[in-house]
C-alpha cells in the first residue's frame, strides 16, 4: 500500500516533517527521505506539498532555515525545528494518537470487517 | 555532479546573492538540490545517468509550478522584512535626530522658529489672496459675467451709472450677451412687526433690479423662487427675496418663512424666496433683494443716471469682442441722443471689479513680501545647517572610519533634514493659524470673502516643499562632501579644525548678501508706505475732525408725505438734540464724504454763456441745516451761512466751495451770482449765492477737491440724512441719549451708521493702514531674520578661524586689528547686499506706485534711511563675534584643536 503525501491533510504532513526534525537540522530532501524510510515507502512525500508545507512551518515560527554545505557539499537550506515547533509537534500528536486510537476502536468492535 | 539546477538557470545568477539576499536564486538552488539528491539516490540503485534524470523528473511533476509558488511566497516574506527593517531604522534615525537636535538647542531653536515663521507667514498670506483674489465668485462661470459701466468723459470717471433707457438700449442692441440686467442699491428700513408697541426697526441694505439679474448670475434661492418679469411692474412688485444671514437672524432659518410678510419703508411685501449663503451680490452689506418695478417715466428718463449695469457673455464670445461691439453702441448713442455726449461703455469682468485694483496690487506686494521672508528664512535655514554640517564633519568621518555605510549616513542625513523641516512646519501651521485670526481680526470689513479665509493645503504644501528642499540641499552637504574625498583627509581636515571648504564659504557669503538684498526691498517697500501714511495723516481735510458725533437716519415717504412734515421733524430733531447736555452742536448734512459716483448734476450760470470745460463740471447736489459749517468747523470765507428764513417760501439759495467761486468767477465776488442747476437749457429755479465756504476733502484724503454747492436743508428738503453733532467729550457717549431723543420723537424711526468722525476718518485709509502694518511687520521679520543671519555666519567663520586669530594675536597683534578684519570682511558681503537691494528696490517700487501718496517710489529719505538701518544692523551683527573673537586667549586658541 502506498500513500501520496497529496492524500494527507495538511496538518498531517506537518506532524511528520515536525517529528522528521527532531534528530537535528535537515534539508527537504533528508525529510521526505526520512519519513518515506520510516514508513517503509508508505508515505511518499510530494515535493509540490514538502516545501510549501516547510514556508508554512516557517511563518508559523515552527522551524527555521539556514544555509549550510549539505553531506556532498552542495549549498542546501537546513531547516531546524523550534521550541514551539516541538511544543506544537507535543500537542498535535496527542491529538493524532487519541483520534486514531478512536478510529481504530470503531474499526476494532464487531461486527468483524469481513 | 552538474551545477545546473533543474530550470537550467545560469550559475552566474547565483552571485546575484552578494548584494543582499536573492529569493529567485534560493528558490532554485533548494529545489535544484533535492532534484540533484534524488538522481543520485536512482543512480545509486543502479538507474543510467539518463534514466535516473528522466526518472527523478516525473516524480519531481510540475517543477516550474512548485518554483513559481515558493518565488512568491518567499518574496512576500522578503519584502515585509525589509520594510520592518526599513522602518525600524527610520525609527533610529528619527531618534538619532531628536538627540543630536537636543544637543544643539541653540541652532534647533533658532532654525525651528525661521521655518515656522517663514511657512506659517507664506501660508497665511497666501490663503488670504487666494480665497480674495485666485478662488473664483460663488457664481457659475463667474468669468464670463461682466460689469458694465458708463465711461464718464465729461468727468474722467471710467466707472459712471447708466440712465435707463442707456441701459435698454445697450441690452437690446448688443450682440455678445446672453443675459444683462441692471439694478442700484438703496438702505432700506425694515420692521418685521411691533410687540407691545415696542418695534424693532432695522437699516439693511437692499438691491432693486430687473429680473434678468439672477439669471445673468446664475443663482437659483435655497427656498422659494426668484422673481418673475410680471412682478417688475408698480403695484405687482410686492416681494421680496432675503439674504442667508437675514433669514438666520430674523427667522431663525424657518424653512416656513415664504409667504411671510415684512415692512420695508413702511410698505409690507411677502417674502418669495431665501438666497444661498455664499451669494454676496454686490457687497456682503446687502440683504434684501426687491424687483426694480421702474414706472413708465422712469423708464423713459435719458438723463436721469444711477443704474448699474452687468451681464453675462454669451458662450463664445470673447471679452474683446464685447468691448468692440459696446464700443460701437456707445459710440450710435452718442450721436442719437444730447444727453449721451461724450459717454461711453466700459466694460470690467465681475471678478476683477469685487476686487479692486488697489487692494489686488496691495494683496500682491503682501505676497511678494511674504515670498522675500520666506527666502529669506530658507537662506538662514542653508546656512545654520551648512554651518552645523562643519562642525558634524568630525563625527561623520569618524562613523565613516567605523565602517558606517555611507548610503546609511546619508539615508540619516536626510531624515534629519526632514524632521527638521517637518517639525518647522508644524509649528509654521501654529503660526500660519493665529496669524490669519489676527489678520481677519485687524482687516478691513470691505476686503470681500475675508470671513472665508482658511488655511489653504496647497500653500502649505508648496512652502513646506521649499522647507524640505532647502534642508535636503544644505542638510546632505556634509554626507556628499565626506563621500567625495577620501575619509582620511576630511578627518585630518577636521581635526585642524577646517573652514569647511572654500566653496562651502562662498555659497554661505552669497547667501548673506542674498538674504540683506530681499530685506532692503521689504524695509524700502514698508518705509514708502508708512511715509505715505504719514503724508495722508497730514493732510488737512477742511474741517476739525475732533469731537464730531454722526448718524443716519431714514425718513420713510409713506409716513413723512410732504416736505413740511418732514422739514416739522428735522427742526425737532435739531431743537431737541441741541438740548442734551454735552451736545454743543447739531447739523443735518446729505452727506459728509462722497463715495466716487456721487449723486450729481451738471449747471449754468445766469445771464453767461458756459465754456464747454463748464459744462461738464457735475457738482454734488447737498443739503446741509444752518450750522453744518460751524458745527464741523469749515470756515466762512464770504457772505453769510443759511438761517430758518431760508424757507420753501423764500427765494432759493446756495452756498459755493472756495473752488469753485475762485474758477467761476476768478476777479468777481462770487456773492449775489446766480446758478441753476442743469444744463443751459435746464427750467430749474435759480439759485442766488449767499456764500462762499472754504474747501474740503470730500472724496478721501487722495482726490482732489471739486466743485461744491450746499442748499440748505428747508429749501431742498430730503428724507435721509446724516445728524451731526459737535461734543464736549467723547462722542461715543453721546449715542445712547441721542437714541432716546429720536425714540422720543418716532419711535419706528431707526439710527444706524453711528460713528465717530475718528471712526470713519480710520476706515477712509483702513485698508492703508492694514497693508502698512503688514509690510512693516513682514519686514521687521526680515530684518530680524537677516541679522540672525548675519550673526550666524560670522560667528561661524570666527569660531573656525580660533587658530588663526590665536596665531596673529601670539605674533603682536592688536585686539583692534582682529575686529577690524572680521568686520571688514563681514561688511564688504553687506554692503554688496545693501547695493543689490538698493536696486531691487528701485525696480519693485514701480509696482508700488498705486499704492504711494506724496511719495516718489524712489523716494530718497526712506532709500537713505534703510540703508542707515542695514548699515547699523549688520555692523551690530558682525561686530558682537568679532568682540568675542579678539578677546580669545591666544594659549587657548592654539590648544584647541
Amino acid at each position: 500500500m502506498r500513500a501520496d503525501t497529496g492524500d494527507l491533510l495538511q496538518g498531517t504532513l506537518a506532524i511528520l516533517i515536525l517529528k522528521a526534525l527532531l534528530t537535528g537540522p535537515a534539508h527537504g530532501y533528508a525529510v521526505a527521505r526520512w519519513v518515506e524510510a520510516t514508513t517503509d515507502d508508505v508515505l511518499r512525500i510530494e515535493e509540490g506539498s514538502l516545501y510549501p508545507a516547510l514556508r508554512r512551518l516557517e511563518d508559523n515560527g515552527w522551524v527555521t532555515s539556514e544555509w549550510g554545505l549539505s553531506e556532498n557539499n552542495r549549498r542546501a537550506r537546513f531547516y531546524t525545528i523550534t521550541r514551539t515547533g516541538r511544543a506544537h509537534l507535543r500537542a498535535e500528536a496527542t491529538v493524532w494518537f487519541r483520534y486514531a486510537g478512536a478510529v481504530s476502536q470503531v474499526l476494532r468492535s464487531s461486527p468483524a470487517l469481513s | 555532479m552538474s551545477d545546473k539546477s533543474p530550470r537550467g538557470s545560469p550559475t552566474w545568477r547565483r552571485y546575484v546573492r552578494f548584494w543582499g539576499p536573492n529569493v529567485d536564486a534560493d528558490v532554485d538552488d533548494e529545489l535544484g538540490f533535492h532534484f540533484d539528491m534524488r538522481v543520485r539516490d536512482y543512480e545509486a540503485r543502479g538507474l543510467t545517468a539518463e534514466d535516473a534524470r528522466r526518472a527523478a523528473a516525473e516524480r519531481f511533476g510540475d517543477i516550474q509550478g512548485i518554483g513559481g509558488a515558493l518565488r512568491a511566497h518567499d518574496w512576500r516574506r522578503e519584502r515585509g522584512r525589509r520594510r520592518k527593517e526599513y522602518m525600524s531604522d527610520l525609527l533610529n534615525d528619527l531618534r538619532y535626530g531628536l538627540r543630536s537636535f537636543g544637543r544643539a538647542p541653540a541652532f534647533t531653536a533658532v532654525a525651528l522658529l525661521t521655518l515656522a515663521l517663514g511657512i506659517g507667514a507664506t501660508t497665511a498670506i497666501f490663503s488670504v489672496v487666494n480665497t480674495v483674489i485666485l478662488r473664483p465668485l460663488p457664481y457659475p462661470e463667474a468669468d464670463r459675467i461682466v460689469q458694465v459701466w458708463m465711461d464718464n468723459r465729461r468727468t474722467g470717471l471710467k466707472e459712471d451709472l447708466h440712465s435707463y433707457p442707456n441701459f435698454a438700449d445697450l441690452r437690446d442692441q448688443n450682440r455678445v450677451f446672453s443675459e444683462m440686467a441692471t439694478y442700484f442699491t438703496s438702505g432700506y428700513n425694515l420692521t418685521t412687526g411691533c410687540r407691545d408697541g415696542e418695534c424693532e426697526p432695522q437699516r439693511v441694505r437692499a438691491l432693486f433690479s430687473s429680473p434678468d439679474l439672477f439669471r445673468v448670475l446664475r443663482v437659483t434661492p435655497i427656498l422659494g423662487r426668484a422673481f418673475t418679469a410680471e412682478e417688475d411692474a408698480p403695484g405687482r412688485d410686492g416681494v421680496v427675496l432675503i439674504g442667508h444671514g437675514l433669514w438666520t437672524r430674523l427667522f431663525a432659518r424657518d424653512r416656513n418663512v415664504i409667504g411671510r410678510a415684512v415692512r420695508l419703508n413702511g410698505r409690507e411685501r411677502t417674502v418669495i424666496g431665501v438666497l444661498p449663503q455664499s451669494f454676496a451680490f454686490p457687497n456682503r452689506d446687502t440683504e434684501i433683494w426687491v424687483p426694480m418695478a421702474l414706472d413708465n417715466d422712469d423708464r423713459q428718463a435719458r438723463s436721469s443716471f444711477g443704474f448699474y449695469a452687468v451681464a453675462r457673455l454669451e458662450s463664445g464670445v470673447e471679452f474683446s469682442r464685447a468691448v468692440s461691439d459696446l464700443d460701437a453702441i456707445g459710440r450710435r448713442l452718442e450721436q442719437q441722443y444730447p444727453t449721451n455726449r461724450d459717454l461711453g461703455v466700459h466694460l470690467v469682468p465681475l471678478p476683477e471689479q469685487v476686487v479692486g485694483r488697489t487692494l489686488r496690487t496691495s494683496l500682491w506686494v503682501m505676497m511678494a513680501a511674504v515670498a522675500a521672508v520666506l527666502l529669506i528664512a530658507c537662506a538662514n535655514v542653508a546656512n545654520l545647517l551648512l554651518s552645523r554640517a562643519a562642525v558634524r564633519e568630525r563625527e561623520i568621518s569618524v562613523r565613516v572610519a567605523l565602517g558606517a555605510a555611507r548610503t546609511r549616513l546619508i539615508r540619516q542625513l536626510l531624515t534629519e533634514s526632514v524632521l527638521l523641516s517637518m517639525l518647522g512646519a508644524t509649528l509654521g501651521v501654529a503660526v500660519a493659524w493665529g496669524g490669519l485670526r489676527v489678520l481677519t481680526r485687524i482687516a478691513p470689513t470691505d476686503i470681500p470673502r475675508l470671513d472665508q479665509v482658511r488655511i489653504d493645503p496647497l500653500a502649505l504644501a508648496v512652502t513646506l516643499g521649499l522647507a524640505i528642499v532647502t534642508g535636503l540641499t544644505f542638510g546632505l552637504a556634509p554626507a556628499l562632501q565626506s563621500s567625495r574625498g577620501a575619509v582620511a583627509s576630511v578627518l585630518r581636515e577636521a581635526m585642524r579644525g577646517g573652514t569647511g571648504g572654500r566653496r562651502a564659504q562662498r555659497m554661505r557669503r552669497a547667501l548673506v548678501a542674498g538674504q540683506i538684498a530681499l530685506v532692503v526691498v521689504l524695509l524700502t517697500g514698508a518705509g514708502l508706505l508708512i511715509r505715505s501714511f504719514m503724508h495722508l495723516q497730514r493732510v488737512d481735510l477742511g474741517f476739525r475732525p475732533d469731537h464730531l458725533l454722526t448718524m443716519r437716519f431714514s425718513m420713510p415717504s409713506a409716513k413723512y408725505p410732504t416736505p413740511q412734515a418732514t422739514a416739522a421733524f428735522q427742526s425737532t430733531l435739531l431743537e431737541r438734540t441741541r438740548q442734551i447736555p454735552g451736545v454743543q452742536g447739531a447739523a443735518l448734512v446729505s452727506d459728509i464724504f462722497l463715495s466716487a459716483t456721487p449723486n450729481s448734476t451738471n449747471f449754468s450760470i445766469d445771464g453767461r454763456a458756459m465754456t464747454p470745460d463748464e459744462r461738464n463740471i457735475e457738482v454734488p447736489v447737498d443739503a446741509v441745516s444752518a450750522d453744518y459749517f460751524r458745527v464741523m468747523g469749515i470756515p466762512l470765507r464770504r457772505g453769510r451761512t443759511f438761517t430758518a428764513a431760508d424757507n420753501l417760501d423764500a427765494p432759493p439759495v446756495v452756498i459755493v466751495n472756495e473752488t469753485m467761486a475762485r474758477r467761476l468767477w476768478p476777479n468777481e465776488d462770487a456773492l449775489g451770482k446766480r446758478i441753476r442747476y442743469g444744463g443751459e437749457q435746464s427750467t430749474a429755479p435759480l439759485m442766488t449765492i449767499v456764500g462762499v465756504v472754504a474747501d474740503m476733502r470730500r472724496t478721501g484724503f487722495d482726490a482732489p477737491v471739486r466743485y461744491e454747492t450746499f442748499r440748505p436743508n428747508t429749501q431742498r428738503v430730503l428724507n435721509y440724512l446724516l445728524l451731526v453733532l459737535r461734543t464736549a467729550g467723547d462722542p461715543l457717549t453721546m449715542v445712547a441719549p441721542v437714541r432716546a431723543e429720536f425714540r422720543s420723537v418716532d419711535p419706528e424711526q431707526p439710527v444706524f451708521e453711528i460713528a465717530s468722525m475718528d471712526q470713519l476718518l480710520s476706515s477712509m485709509v483702513a485698508q492703508r493702514r492694514f497693508s502698512m502694518a503688514l509690510l512693516g511687520i513682514f519686514a521687521a521679520l526680515a530684518l530680524v531674520l537677516g541679522v540672525v543671519g548675519v550673526y550666524g555666519v560670522t560667528s561661524y567663520l570666527v569660531t573656525q578661524r580660533t587658530r588663526e586669530v590665536g596665531v596673529r594675536l601670539a605674533l603682536g597683534a592688536q585686539p583692534s586689528e582682529v575686529v577690524g578684519l572680521v568686520v571688514r570682511q563681514g561688511m564688504t558681503v553687506a554692503a554688496i547686499g545693501l547695493v543689490g537691494g538698493l536696486v531691487g528696490a528701485l525696480i519693485a517700487g514701480r509696482f508700488m506706485t498705486g499704492l504711494l501718496y506724496g511719495v516718489s517710489p524712489h523716494d530718497f529719505a526712506t532709500l537713505a534711511g534703510v540703508t542707515a538701518v542695514i548699515a547699523l544692523a549688520t555692523l551690530a551683527a558682525n561686530w558682537v563675534p568679532a568682540l568675542r573673537a579678539a578677546h580669545v586667549d591666544p594659549l587657548t586658541a592654539l590648544r584647541s584643536d
